[in-house]
C-alpha cells in the first residue's frame, strides 16, 4: 500500500517552474532514493511533503490522508535536512531525544533508544555537548539521529551525510539501510551521489528537468536508463556517448565506428537508417592487443589506475574518444598504442537524439 | 642523485603563529623526484602537502633544510626564477587579458616565434577543451574553466618543474576522466616533470608514477600507487588508501607450528605452519599481539571457517560492496560481479596468507605483506 503519494505536484517559484506535475508513489516501508544534479528541485520536493511549502497545484498523501492543506506538524512527518536546525541551549543528546522527551517516552527507554542510533551514526562520544562545539558532520549526524530515534511513519532526509567525511560517509552508507529498514519508515532520501542512491534506495527516482525522468530499482536505472541524462548521471566514469546511424546487413543491425562494422542485437533492426545516440558503459568496453571479430581497432591513448579498476582512454581511426574500464588493476603490461577494442553488444543502449529517450529492443 | 630534478632534504616547515604557537606543518621531509617523473601529494586538509608545494614554488620560505631544483640550492632564490610552472589557486589569471593573452603571455617573455605560441596555445587548449574560451575574460567563465587556463598557462610553458594544485578540482565527472587521461599523456610525451597537490587518491593514482603520502607534516609513505596499495609502511597508509581502504582489525597471535590470528571477540584466522613463510614468521616475532588487515577486494566469501552476520550488500553497478559484522566492526568485501547473498544471513568468510597484513600494534609499522616481510 502507498503509504505516501504525490498526485501531479507542480511548484514554481518567482525564478521559474521548480517542479512540473509530478507524481510518486512509496510503499509503506519503503526507502525511494530522490537523486538529481544541484537545483533539480529536490528539496522543494521534501519541503512540500513536510508541508513546509505549498504546491500550486496537485495533491499530497500520507497514509493514505490528503494532506495537501495540513499544517506541518499534523503530517506526522520527521526531517532531517542539510542546515542542521538543532537547538542550540540543548545537548546533543536532548536535542535526539526531543521527540520522545514530547512524546512522554519514558527515561529509560529514551536512553536506550538515543544510544543505540547515537553508536550507529558515531556520537556517542558528543552527546553532552552542545551544538556549537560539534563540527558540522557531527551536528547532520545529530539532525538525522533526532529524525531516526522518533521512528516516524514517514521520514524525509535531505542529504543528511553531505557535511560528513568520506570514510564515515561511506561507512554511514553501508550501515543506513539496516537502521531505517528497522526504523519501519518510508523514507524519502535526496541526495546528489549516485553511489549513494544506488546503495540505500529499493528505488531511486531522477529528477531532472522539473520532472522524475525514471522511477526504478537501482540496478534497472543504472543498466536500462530511460534517458541519455539518466544514463549520464550514473556510473564512473560518465557512459561513453556517441552518434550512430545503424545499417541494415543480412546478418543484423550494425554501426559503422572508425572503419570498423559492429553487429547490434536484433531488437534493434527497426533503427536501421535512424540517426541515433550509442550509449555503452566503460566496464562494458573490452581491450585486446590482438584483433577479434568485430573488434575495433583504436589508439590507448592513457591508461589510468581507478579504484581496483583500470581506466583506458582509448581514441579511434575517426577522433572518437571512449573510455574502458577493467576489472583488477593489472595495468603494467599495457602500454599506450594501437589496441582492439570490443563491445559488449547486449550492453549496448540507443537514445533517440531528439528526445534523448532510451529506444527499446524490439522483438523481431 | 644527479638524476633528481628536485631533492627536497630533511625541509621542516614552521609557522609562527601570531598570538598561537607555533605550528610545524612540514617535518623533517626527504624526497627525490626524478626527471619525467609525476609525482602526487596526497593526504587530507592540513596535512602538510599545500606547504610543501608552496615551498618548492618559493611562495614560502623553509625554515629548516634544503631545496635543490637541477642541481642548484634555491631556498632563498624568488620564485621568477626558479624555472618552475605553476597552476595555483591564489596565482590566478590576470583578469584585463584574454584567456588566450593569458596562456601566450608566459611564451612572450621566453622569446617564443608569434606563430609558434599561437600553436602552442592552440594545442593545449584543444588538450583541455578550453578553445571555446580563448577571447573571454577570466572574470566571464566559470570556475572550472579558469582553473583550466589556469593549467594551460603553466603547461605551455618550458620550465624544469611543473607545480600544479589540484589540478581537477572543479570539473564534472565525464570530463575529469577524460582530461586526467590527456593530461598524463601530455605529461609523459613531452618528458614533464611534475608534482601536483591532490586530496582525492583516485586523481593521485591516475595521473602520478609515485604518490606522497602525507599526514600530521610527515611523509608516511612514496611510492608506486601499487605499493601503497600492496605494501602499505603503515596503518595509516593501509587504512588511507584504497576505496574502499583495508579492513583491519587487532588480533591475538599464537605462532606454533600452525599461525592463528584471533581477531578480538570476532574470528580467528588459522593457517598451517608451510603457508607462512618464515620470513613472515620472524618479522611477527613473538608479538602476542598484531593489526592485521585484508583488502576488501581480497576477502574471499563462501570458503572459511567463519562466518558473519551481513550488514548489507550494495551492487553499485560495476561492483557489489557487501559488509560484514566482524568483532564489532565491519568487515568490507567488493566484489566486480553480484554477490548473491541477503542482509541478515550468514556468510562464511576468509583470506589467503598472500592476501594477510601483519601490522605492529605500538608503532603501527607494517611487518608483512602476504608472504613477504615488509
Amino acid at each position: 500500500m502507498a503509504n505516501l503519494e504525490i498526485r501531479s505536484v507542480s511548484k514554481e517559484f518567482k525564478t521559474g517552474k521548480v517542479l512540473d506535475r509530478i507524481s510518486l508513489a512509496a510503499d509503506n516501508g519503503e526507502i525511494v532514493a530522490v537523486f538529481g544534479p544541484s537545483g533539480s528541485g529536490k528539496t522543494v520536493l521534501l519541503r512540500l511533503i513536510a508541508g513546509v511549502e505549498q504546491p500550486d497545484e496537485g495533491s499530497i498523501f500520507l497514509g493514505g490522508r490528503d494532506v495537501t492543506d495540513q499544517e506541518p506538524e499534523t503530517r506526522g512527518v520527521g526531517m532531517a535536512f542539510q542546515n542542521f536546525a538543532l537547538f542550540p541551549h540543548m545537548s546533543a543528546f536532548d536535542n535526539v531525544a526531543s521527540a520522545l522527551t514530547a512524546q512522554n517516552v519514558p527515561r529509560d527507554v529514551i536512553r536506550a533508544k538515543v544510544g543505540k542510533v547515537a553508536a550507529l551514526l558515531k556520537i556517542e562520544h558528543v552527546l553532552q555537548h552542545a551544538p556549537r562545539e560539534l563540527s558540522n558532520g557531527q551536528k547532520q549526524r545529530t539532525a538525522l539521529a533526532r529524525a531516526l530515534v522518533a521512528e516516524p511513519k514517514i521520514l524525509l532526509l535531505d542529504d543528511p551525510l553531505r557535511n560528513v567525511d568520506a570514510k564515515l560517509r561511506y561507512e554511514m552508507r553501508l550501515e543506513l539501510p539496516s537502521l531505517l529498514k528497522a526504523s519501519g519508515s518510508t523514507v524519502l532520501y535526496v541526495t546528489q551521489d549516485y553511489k549513494e542512491a544506488m546503495a540505500l534506495g529499493d528505488r531511486i527516482a531522477v529528477l531532472s528537468d522539473r520532472d522524475f525522468a525514471q522511477v526504478a530499482r537501482p540496478a534497472e536505472v543504472y543498466g536500462s536508463p530511460a534517458t541519455i541524462n539518466v544514463a549520464r548521471l550514473f556510473g564512473d566514469p560518465t557512459i561513453n556517448l556517441m552518434p550512430v546511424e545503424p545499417l541494415a546487413s543480412r546478418t543484423g543491425p550494425k554501426i559503422k565506428i572508425g572503419g570498423a562494422e559492429l553487429s547490434l542485437p536484433a531488437g534493434y533492426a527497426h533503427m536501421a537508417g535512424k540517426a541515433c545516440v550509442l550509449g555503452l558503459r566503460a566496464e562494458n568496453i573490452v581491450v585486446a592487443d590482438t584483433p577479434s571479430p568485430e573488434s575495433l581497432p583504436v589508439e590507448v591513448v592513457a591508461v589510468t589506475p581507478l579504484n581496483e579498476r583500470t581506466l583506458l582512454l582509448l581514441r579511434t581511426d575517426d577522433g572518437r574518444e571512449i573510455l574502458a574500464s577493467e576489472a583488477g588493476t593489472n595495468e603494467a603490461p599495457r602500454r599506450h598504442g594501437p589496441a582492439f577494442a570490443r563491445f559488449h553488444a547486449e550492453a549496448v543502449l540507443l537514445f533517440d537524439p531528439a528526445s534523448g529517450r532510451r529506444i527499446d529492443l524490439q522483438a523481431a | 642523485m644527479s638524476e633528481a630534478a628536485l631533492s627536497i632534504k630533511s625541509v621542516d616547515k614552521i609557522y609562527e603563529g601570531r598570538g598561537k604557537g607555533p605550528v610545524h606543518a612540514v617535518k623533517n621531509l626527504d624526497m627525490d623526484v626524478q626527471r619525467g617523473e609525476i609525482v602526487a601529494l596526497l593526504g587530507s586538509s592540513g596535512c602538510g602537502k599545500t606547504s610543501t608545494l608552496r615551498m618548492i614554488a618559493g611562495f614560502e620560505e623553509v625554515t629548516r633544510g634544503d631545496i635543490v631544483l637541477e642541481g642548484r640550492r634555491v631556498n632563498q632564490m624568488p620564485p621568477a626564477r626558479r624555472k618552475v610552472a605553476m597552476a595555483f589557486e591564489g596565482y590566478s589569471l590576470y583578469p584585463p587579458l584574454t584567456v588566450r593573452d593569458n596562456i601566450a603571455f608566459a611564451l612572450k617573455s621566453a622569446r617564443t616565434s608569434a606563430k609558434d605560441a599561437q600553436k602552442s596555445v592552440a594545442d593545449v587548449a584543444r588538450i583541455l577543451e578550453i578553445e571555446g574560451i580563448l577571447d573571454r575574460y577570466p572574470s566571464s567563465i566559470s570556475g572550472g574553466e579558469q582553473q583550466r587556463a589556469s593549467l594551460a598557462r603553466a603547461l605551455v610553458r618550458q620550465a624544469d618543474l611543473y607545480l600544479l594544485d589540484e589540478p581537477m578540482g572543479q570539473l564534472e565527472p565525464r570530463l575529469r576522466a577524460v582530461l586526467r587521461g590527456r593530461l598524463k599523456s601530455l605529461l609523459v610525451d613531452r618528458r614533464m616533470t611534475a608534482i601536483f597537490v591532490t586530496h582525492d587518491q583516485t586523481e593521485a593514482n591516475a595521473l602520478a608514477d609515485r604518490v606522497a603520502v602525507m599526514e600530521g607534516g610527515v611523509l608516511q609513505q612514496f611510492a608506486s600507487q601499487k605499493d601503497l596499495r600492496e605494501r602499505p609502511a603503515n596503518l595509516f597508509v593501509a587504512t588511507f588508501v584504497g576505496e574502499p581502504p583495508m579492513n583491519v582489525f587487532e588480533s591475538n597471535v599464537v605462532n606454533s607450528d600452525r599461525v592463528r590470528f584471533a581477531i578480538n571477540n570476532g574470528p580467528t584466522f588459522d593457517f598451517a605452519g608451510g603457508d607462512i613463510p618464515p620470513s613472515v614468521r620472524t618479522a611477527i616475532g613473538r608479538r602476542e599481539k598484531v593489526v592485521i588487515g585484508v583488502r576488501p577486494h581480497a576477502v574471499r566469501l563462501g570458503v572459511g571457517s567463519d562466518d558473519a552476520r551481513i550488514v548489507s550488500n550494495q551492487w553499485l553497478g560495476d561492483q557489489s560492496h557487501l559488509a560484514m559484522e566482524v568483532a564489532g566492526k565491519l568487515m568490507v568485501a567488493v566484489s566486480h560481479a553480484p554477490i548473491p547473498a541477503k542482509v541478515g544471513e550468514r556468510l562464511r568468510f576468509g583470506v589467503s596468507a598472500s592476501d594477510l597484513h601483519v601490522f605492529d600494534v605500538g608503532t603501527s609499522a607494517a611487518l608483512s605483506h602476504g608472504l613477504e616481510a615488509a
